[in-house]
């Protein structure tokens, strides 16, 4: 029986887990790809990221390259829960498969 | 249970298709491909009538003036292209100088140096040799190779691009032996058949199509 506990609350959210997949397929992501790739509003972004960013999953860096830039990465504890995720929803998918 | 089991089947297929199209970068444009390839098959149509017929300058195209055209194409499709990227970019808010298109350049600018150095060659001595044919044979060849290059992060229709490019560089010379006397524009024909008609297939397979991807419908959910 699978331990539904394994699956992170923070990351399970659709947007997060969103943003996630994204931040593991490159090493840095600015705030304005991230909302043009997701098509989210300013708002709905920020929210997200702030709760990330407080859960240690995701590192923030705030530069002025001519004009204010956000960008964001992924931690190492970020990239173990995501990895780990992945491997919840693949035993999910494993154990109920007909 | 079929309920989450369905669930984290489309989480994971949402994962991985969020996670290739941030890793694929197309460095070509349908829109770029496609005027890439009129620019083509015009200058070859019309280089292949002046040669044909005695209207234009009264001679045929070669040497220098053939590389000339071609250069002056190139300069234009480069042109339009990087024009198309840009205005992609300015609407998506991303920057036009993107990590993707950083990675692009370095894998295609090791493929640039020998056309490179062997249209200076051709500009500086080889036309007086009407070497035209070997010209082509290079440009076509290595452009496929410079396309190829970019597979690691590229979509597969740009991979076949290269691949097509670089099998036609192949039976150019290939063709040569086989039939013996072929027509002296043949140049012309392999620059319209290769910049000219297969960018337009590529424009016209690549072209963008306003569908509700499964991104998008999760977008929405």
């Amino acid at each position: 029986m699978f331990d539904y506990q394994k699956l992170d609350k923070i990351i399970h959210e659709k947007w997060r887990l969103a943003i996630m997949a994204l931040l593991a397929s490159r090493r840095i992501w600015s705030f304005q790809e991230l909302k043009a790739e997701l098509k989210m509003s300013d708002g709905n972004l920020i929210t997200h990221m702030r709760t990330l960013h407080k859960q240690g999953l995701v590192s923030v860096t705030k530069e002025f390259r001519g004009r204010p830039q956000t960008t964001y990465a992924l931690t190492a504890k970020g990239r173990s829960a995501f990895r780990e995720h992945i491997n919840a929803l693949e035993e999910i998918v494993k154990q109920w498969k007909p | 249970m079929a309920q989450e089991r369905s669930k984290a089947e489309q989480d994971l297929r949402v994962i991985r298709s969020l996670m290739e199209r941030a890793t694929v970068y197309r460095a070509i444009s349908a829109p770029a491909a496609l005027v890439a390839g009129f620019l083509s098959v015009f200058a070859a149509a019309a280089i292949y009538l002046n040669d044909q017929t005695s209207l234009g300058i009264n001679r045929p195209v070669q040497g220098r003036a053939f590389a000339a055209i071609w250069l002056i194409v190139l300069v234009m499709a480069v042109a339009t292209n990087a024009f198309f990227i840009w205005r992609e970019a300015k609407k998506d808010g991303r920057p036009f100088i993107s990590a993707g298109m950083k990675l692009s350049l370095r894998a295609i600018a090791p493929n640039l140096l020998i056309p490179a150095a062997v249209t200076v060659w051709f500009l500086v001595s080889g036309y007086k040799g009407a070497a035209e044919q070997q010209l082509v044979v290079v440009w076509i060849a290595f452009y496929g190779l410079a396309l190829l290059s970019t597979g690691f992060f590229a979509p597969h229709s740009l991979v076949c691009l290269g691949w097509a490019f670089l099998l036609t560089a192949l039976a150019l010379p290939a063709l040569r032996n086989a039939v013996g006397d072929l027509p002296a524009n043949l140049p012309h024909i392999a620059m319209g058949i290769t910049f000219g008609l297969y960018h337009l297939i590529y424009a016209v397979c690549t072209w963008p199509r306003k569908r509700a991807d499964e991104i998008e419908q999760f977008a929405v959910e």
